[in-house]
C-alpha cells in the first residue's frame, strides 16, 4: 500500500496511463523498485501523536520539550513523541520523509512552505478541527498565511515582526525623525536623508546592518515587502502564472536600484559577527522580534523600534514564521488537533513567545503580553499584524523557486549587477519553473478527508 | 601434462577472481552503478521531488537548458579553473613540505600531525571558519594579518564578494585543507627512496639541486602520479566551500558543478535537471581523467 | 630493512645539505609554514574555550589566539546539555566502525583479484573501478535514496552503512599496494600448493598491515563528516551521526560559536586520535600504495 505511493510520489505512475510507452527506462526502474518489496515507515503504538518541529536555540527546545512533558503528564490517553529536526534543509528532510511515508502526524514547517506541501498533498485541512472561538482569536496574518484554496491549513503559535531597530541615540545626533509608527514611516527619500545624515557622523560610513549574515530565506521575507510597498511584487498574485513585468518591473527595479545604491555608499555593514548594532557600528538595523533581548540588553533605553520606510503611499511588512499543520497520513486528526489547541492556549502561546520573542498568535495572549501589549516596548510588531501592513508571502507551490530565486537577486545587486538584469533573471527562473509545472495545477487531493 | 596443469591452475585463478570481486561488485553495482544509471534516466524526464504531477519523457531537453544556461557554463569553466590551480599548487606545496620534513630534524611527528591536522576536520566547519577569516573590513583576520605585514600598504578587502578573489579564495581553503594528505603521501614516497642512491650521486660529484633532478623526483613519480590524478578527482568535486563561502557568487565567479546540481536537486527540486548536470560532469571528469592516464603513463614510458 | 633504518643507516639527510644554516632554514621553514597550517585549527581550539560573544568579537586580532581571562570549559559541558552528543558519537563510531570493518575484506579481496590474478575482464574491471571513482555521492544521492527507500531500509544504521562497504578508492588504494608487493613470495607459497585464498590470507595480508592501516584512515576520514546522506535518510536523533549533531547549532544568528567549535573539536579528536595512532603505518602504507600510481 504504501510502497505504490511511494511509487505514485516518485514518478507519477497512476496520474497518466500512457506513462508505459512513453518512458520504458522507468518502466524498468518501477519493475525494480517494486520487486524489492519491503517498506520503511513507523510503526507507533495507538495513542501516540508523532510531532516534528525545528531545532531553535536551546531556550526554544527546552519551552517546547517543558510543554510536550506538561502535556503528556495531563492527559491520561493521549501522548505526544517529539522529533527535533536542525533547521538548515528542513525542507530536504521533510520532502525525503514523505517520499517514504515517514512524515510524523504533527508538522512543523517554515509558513510559506504550506502551498508546496498542499499541493503535493502532504498536509490534511484543519476544518472542523479547531474551534471557532479559536479561530477568531487568532491573528489575522496567522489566518492569511495558513489559508489556501478555500481551506485553513495550519496555524502558528507565534508570528513574526518585521521592522527597523534604531539607536535613539544615533538617530537624535543625526537630527532625524523618528517615526511614531507604521502610519508614520519614513519614505524612501527620507530614508536616503537619513542614512545619509548617520553616515556622514559615522567613522567608518557604514550605519546600516541588512542582516547579510542571515540565510537565504530572510532576503525575501525581509526585502519583498518594499518591492510591494513600491507597488511591485514577487509575482503575479492574480494569477500566479508569471513574475514577468511584476518582479522586474519599474517598481521593483526602483526598489532594488535603491538596494544597490546603499551597497555602493558603503552603507551597509556586512554584520559577519552579528554584532555590527549591538557593538553600535551602525546605528539602524533591519531586523525582527527575534533581535529584541539581545538588542535590549545591549542599548537599554536607547533601543528604539521603527517601521520599514515606504515606497509608495503605504508601509508594507513582512509575516509568517514556523507553524504547525496535519498531515494526511495522520490517522487521528482529533488528537492531533488536541494538541495544537494547547498550544494555543494563552499560557502556552505566552510561553513560547517568551522563549523565542515572537508575536503572539493569538489576541488573547497579546493582551496579556508584556512585550506587545498596549504599552510593551513591541506593541509596533502586533499592530502591523493587525492592521494589515503585513503581506503574506506568495501562496503558490512555487514559492521556494521564487524564494531561490529572488535571493540571488539580492546577492547579485549586493555585488553589484545592475539590478535589472538580476531580477530579469530571477523572473526567467521563476516563469520557467512555473511553465514546467504546468501552472501547478490542482492535481492533488485538497478537500476534506 | 604440464599444460594441462597450468591450464587448470588458470581455471582456479579465474574462479578465484570472479569469487574475490563479487561482494566488492556488487556492492559497487547496487549501491552506485544503478542510481547513476538512474540519475542518468531521470536527466531525461521531467522529475522533480515530491511534485504530483505525471512524469513526461523531455528527451535531451534537460540538456539543452543547462548548456543554455551561463550559470552552469560558468561552473564548468570554473571547475577547469579551479582543477588547474588547486592540482599543481597543492602537489608543488605538499612537495615542499614533504621535502623539509623528510630531514633529520627533531619533532618531524610533531610537524606531520600538524600539517595533516586540517585534514582530519570536515570540510563544513572548516568553510565556516574560513569565513570569519576572510572577513571584510581591516578587522577581518587575513587583512589584519596582510595589514601588519606590509606595514599598513594592505587595502581591506571583501575576498568572498570580490568577483576576482572569490575563487582564489576557495582555493586556498582547499589547498589548506588538501595539501596535509598529499603530502603523507609524499613523504612516504621519499623514505621509500633508497639512501643508497643518494650516497652514489654524492660519489659522483651531484649538489643539492643535482641530487633532486636526478634523483628524488624520478623516484617520486608514481607516488606523484597517484596524488594528482586522486586530487584531480576529488578538486572535481568541490562543493561544500562554495555553499557556505560564497554560493556560487559574486555573478557565479565561483560556482562549481557539484553546486549548481545540488542546488538544483535539492533547492528547486528540480531532480532531472541536477542529474543532467551529473552526468555531464561524470563525462568530462572521466575524459579529463583518461586524457590525464595517458599523458601520465607516456612519461613513465619515457623515463 | 625498512625505510627507516635505510635513511638513519644513510646518515645524512638525503635533499638538502647538513651544513648549520641549511639547517636554520629548514627549521625556519618548517616552523613558519607550520604555523599558517595550525593558525585556523587554534582559532577554533582557542574559541571553543571562550563565550560565544568574543569568539568573533577578538577575531581580527592576537586575541583570536589567546584565550586570556574567562576561558573555561563550560561550552564542552553546554554541548553535552544542549544535545545528546554521546548518542551521536557512538552512532558515529558504530557506523564508522562497520563501514570500515565490513570493507576492509571486501575491498582488499577486489584490489587483490586485480592486481595479481589473472582472469578475463581484468582490464575492464579496473578502468570500471577508476571510472566509478569519479562519479561524486552528490550525483547519485537521490536516485540511491529512492532506491533504498523502496528497499525499507530508512532510518536505520544499515542504510548508512552498506552502501558504502565497497568503495572504488579502498579497491584503488589495495590494488596498488598489492602491485608493489614482491612477486616472491606468493610464487613460493603457491609452489608448496597451497591455493588463492590460502596464499592470500597467510602471505599476502600479513605483509599487507600497512595498506589495511591506510585504507582504514581514509575511510573512516571520508565518511566522518558525511552529511547529506544521513540527513536524507534519517529522521530523529536515535541513528543519527556527529555532523547532523553540530547542524543543531546551525540556527539563525547569532550562532552560539563557542558551542559549535567545541562540538567541532569533539568531533575530529577521534580522528586525530586514530591517526596518530596509525600514522607510522599510514606513512608506510601509502608509501607503497603509491608506488605503482
Amino acid at each position: 500500500m504504501r510502497l505504490s505511493s511511494i511509487l505514485t510520489c516518485m514518478t507519477g505512475i497512476g496520474h497518466k496511463r500512457s506513462w508505459r510507452w512513453r518512458c520504458p527506462t522507468l518502466a524498468a526502474l518501477a519493475v525494480l523498485l517494486a520487486c524489492s518489496g519491503g517498506c520503511g515507515g513507523q510503526a507507533e503504538s495507538p495513542g501516540v501523536v508523532t510531532v516534528w518541529a525545528h531545532a531553535g536555540r536551546a531556550v526554544e527546545r527546552h519551552t517546547l520539550e517543558q510543554q510536550v512533558a506538561a502535556y503528556n503528564a495531563r492527559s491520561r490517553t493521549d501522548r505526544v513523541k517529539l522529533t527535533f529536526i536542525p533547521e538548515g534543509s528542513y525542507n530536504g528532510q521533510v520532502q525525503a520523509a514523505a517520499l517514504a511515508g515517514d512524515l510524523p502526524d504533527v508538522l512543523e514547517f517554515d509558513g510559506p512552505y504550506l502551498y508546496t506541501y498542499v499541493w503535493q498533498g502532504r498536509l490534511r485541512p484543519l476544518d472542523g478541527l479547531l474551534p471557532e472561538t479559536l479561530r477568531d482569536d487568532l491573528l489575522p496574518s496567522i489566518i492569511a498565511q495558513g489559508t489556501y484554496r478555500g481551506h485553513l491549513y495550519s496555524v502558528g503559535t507565534f508570528d513574526s515582526g518585521l521592522g527597523l531597530w534604531g539607536d535613539r541615540r544615533a538617530l537624535q545626533q543625526a537630527g532625524v525623525r523618528i517615526p511614531k509608527g507604521p502610519a508614520d514611516a519614513w519614505t524612501s527619500s527620507e530614508f536616503d536623508n537619513v542614512l545619509a545624515a548617520l553616515a556622514a557622523r559615522d567613522p567608518d560610513g557604514a550605519v546600516l546592518d541588512l542582516k547579510l549574515n542571515y540565510p537565504n530565506e530572510w532576503f525575501t521575507y525581509a526585502f519583498s515587502p518594499l518591492i510591494e510597498s513600491a507597488g511591485g511584487d514577487l509575482i503575479d498574485r492574480n494569477s500566479y502564472r508569471t513574475a514577468e513585468g511584476v518582479l522586474n518591473g519599474p517598481a521593483a527595479v526602483r526598489v532594488m536600484r535603491r538596494i544597490h545604491d546603499w551597497f555602493r555608499s558603503g552603507y551597509v555593514d556586512p554584520n559577519l559577527d552579528d554584532a555590527a548594532f549591538v557593538q553600535r557600528r551602525v546605528a539602524l538595523a533591519w531586523g525582527g522580534h527575534w533581535n529584541y533581548p539581545r538588542y535590549h540588553k545591549a542599548l537599554g533605553k536607547d533601543l528604539v523600534l521603527l517601521p520599514l520606510p515606504r515606497f509608495g503611499p503605504r508601509m508594507v511588512t513582512g509575516e509568517g514564521s514556523w507553524s504547525w499543520g496535519i498531515t494526511r497520513r495522520c490517522r487521528r486528526p482529533e488528537e492531533a488537533a488536541r494538541f495544537l489547541k494547547y498550544l494555543l492556549q494563552a499560557d502556552q502561546v505566552l510561553a513560547t513567545s517568551e522563549a523565542n520573542g515572537g508575536v503572539p498568535a493569538t489576541r488573547a495572549a497579546i493582551a496579556r503580553s508584556p512585550l506587545y501589549g498596549a504599552h510593551g516596548p513591541l506593541r509596533l510588531f502586533a499592530e502591523q499584524l493587525r492592521e494589515g501592513y503585513a503581506v503574506p508571502r506568495p501562496r503558490t507551490p512555487a514559492y521556494p523557486t521564487i524564494s531561490a530565486a529572488f535571493a540571488q537577486a539580492f546577492r547579485a545587486v549586493r555585488n553589484g549587477v545592475a539590478p535589472k538584469r538580476a531580477l530579469d533573471r530571477a523572473v526567467q527562473m521563476i516563469d520557467r519553473d512555473i511553465r514546467d509545472n504546468h501552472g501547478y495545477p490542482d492535481v492533488a487531493v485538497t478537500g476534506g478527508r | 601434462m604440464g599444460r594441462t596443469q597450468r591450464g587448470g591452475a588458470l581455471m582456479r585463478e579465474s574462479r578465484a577472481a570472479w569469487l574475490f570481486c563479487t561482494p566488492a561488485a556488487l556492492g559497487l553495482l547496487i549501491f552506485i552503478v544503478v542510481p547513476f544509471l538512474l540519475a542518468v534516466a531521470m536527466s531525461f524526464t521531467s522529475l522533480r521531488l515530491g511534485s504530483p504531477l505525471p512524469l513526461e519523457w523531455v528527451g535531451l531537453r534537460q540538456y539543452g537548458r543547462i548548456f543554455s544556461d551561463p550559470a552552469f557554463l560558468q561552473a564548468l569553466a570554473n571547475n577547469l579553473i579551479f582543477a588547474l590551480t588547486v592540482v599543481p599548487v597543492q602537489t608543488a606545496l605538499a612537495l615542499g613540505l614533504a621535502l623539509l620534513l623528510n630531514q633529520r630534524l627533531r619533532a618531524m611527528a610533531v610537524f606531520r600531525t600538524l600539517f595533516f591536522m586540517p585534514v582530519v576536520f570536515p570540510l563544513s566547519l572548516v568553510a565556516v571558519v574560513w569565513v570569519l577569516i576572510y572577513a571584510p573590513g581591516p578587522n577581518g583576520m587575513l587583512n589584519a594579518a596582510l595589514s601588519a605585514l606590509t606595514f599598513g600598504a594592505w587595502q581591506a578587502r571583501d575576498f568572498l564578494h570580490d568577483a576576482h578573489l572569490a575563487l582564489p579564495a576557495i582555493m586556498l581553503t582547499s589547498i589548506w585543507q588538501g595539501a596535509g594528505f598529499q603530502m603523507v603521501v609524499l613523504l612516504a614516497g621519499l623514505q621509500a627512496i633508497p639512501g643508497e642512491l643518494y650516497e652514489a650521486a654524492r660519489v659522483d660529484g651531484a649538489g643539492p639541486w643535482q641530487r633532486f633532478w636526478h634523483v628524488t623526483l624520478p623516484q617520486l613519480r608514481n607516488p606523484l602520479v597517484f596524488v594528482v590524478i586522486v586530487t584531480s578527482i576529488l578538486s572535481f568535486r568541490v562543493f561544500d566551500q562554495v555553499r557556505i563561502m560564497t554560493h556560487g557568487g559574486p555573478h557565479d565567479a565561483s560556482t562549481t558543478v557539484i553546486y549548481e546540481a545540488v542546488q538544483a536537486a535539492f533547492d528547486r527540486a528540480q531532480v532531472a535537471r541536477g542529474a543532467a548536470m551529473s552526468v555531464v560532469f561524470f563525462l568530462v571528469v572521466v575524459l579529463i581523467t583518461l586524457v590525464q592516464r595517458r599523458l601520465l603513463r607516456q612519461e613513465r614510458e619515457v623515463a | 630493512m625498512n625505510a627507516e633504518t635505510r635513511q638513519r643507516r644513510n646518515g645524512t639527510p638525503p635533499v638538502l645539505g647538513g651544513r648549520w644554516h641549511m639547517r636554520a632554514f629548514s627549521y625556519l621553514f618548517v616552523f613558519a609554514s607550520a604555523a599558517l597550517f595550525v593558525a585556523p585549527i587554534l582559532f577554533m581550539l582557542v574559541g571553543s574555550l571562550k563565550p560565544d560573544a568574543r569568539v568573533l568579537a577578538e577575531a581580527g586580532g592576537w586575541h583570536a589566539f589567546w584565550p586570556g581571562s574567562g576561558a573555561s570549559g563550560q561550552n564542552y559541558t553546554d554541548v553535552f546539555h544542549r544535545v545528546p552528543f554521546a548518542r551521536y558519537l557512538l552512532n558515529s563510531l558504530w557506523i564508522n566502525g562497520l563501514i570500515v570493518a565490513l570493507g576492509l575484506p571486501v575491498n582488499a579481496f577486489a584490489g587483490y583479484a586485480l592486481a595479481r590474478l589473472r582472469w578475463r575482464g581484468r582490464e575492464l574491471a579496473l578502468a570500471a573501478v577508476l571510472a566509478i571513482l569519479v562519479i561524486p555521492f552528490e550525483a547519485i544521492a537521490v536516485p540511491l535514496f529512492y532506491e533504498l527507500t523502496a528497499l525499507g531500509m530508512r532510518d536505520s544504521y544499515t542504510v548508512q552503512v552498506v552502501p558504502f562497504i565497497a568503495n572504488p578508492l579502498s579497491i584503488y588504494l589495495f590494488y596498488s599496494f598489492f602491485l608493489g608487493l614482491p612477486r616472491e613470495l606468493e610464487e613460493a607459497a603457491r609452489v608448496d600448493g597451497a591455493g588463492v585464498l590460502r596464499t592470500f590470507l597467510t602471505i599476502v595480508v600479513p605483509n599487507a598491515k600497512a595498506a589495511f592501516a591506510s585504507v582504514t584512515i581514509v575511510t573512516f576520514l571520508f565518511y566522518w563528516g558525511m552529511y547529506l546522506w544521513p540527513l536524507l535518510v534519517t529522521g530523529g536523533p536515535s541513528v543519527r551521526p556527529l555532523p547532523l549533531g553540530i547542524a543543531t547549532f546551525y540556527t539563525l544568528p547569532p550562532l552560539q560559536w563557542g558551542d559549535i567549535l567545541a562540538f567541532g573539536m569533539m568531533m575530529v579528536a577521534p580522528v586525530l586520535v586514530v591517526f596518530v595512532i596509525f600514522q607510522r603505518w599510514f606513512v608506510r602504507g601509502v608509501a607503497a600504495t603509491g608506488l605503482k600510481g
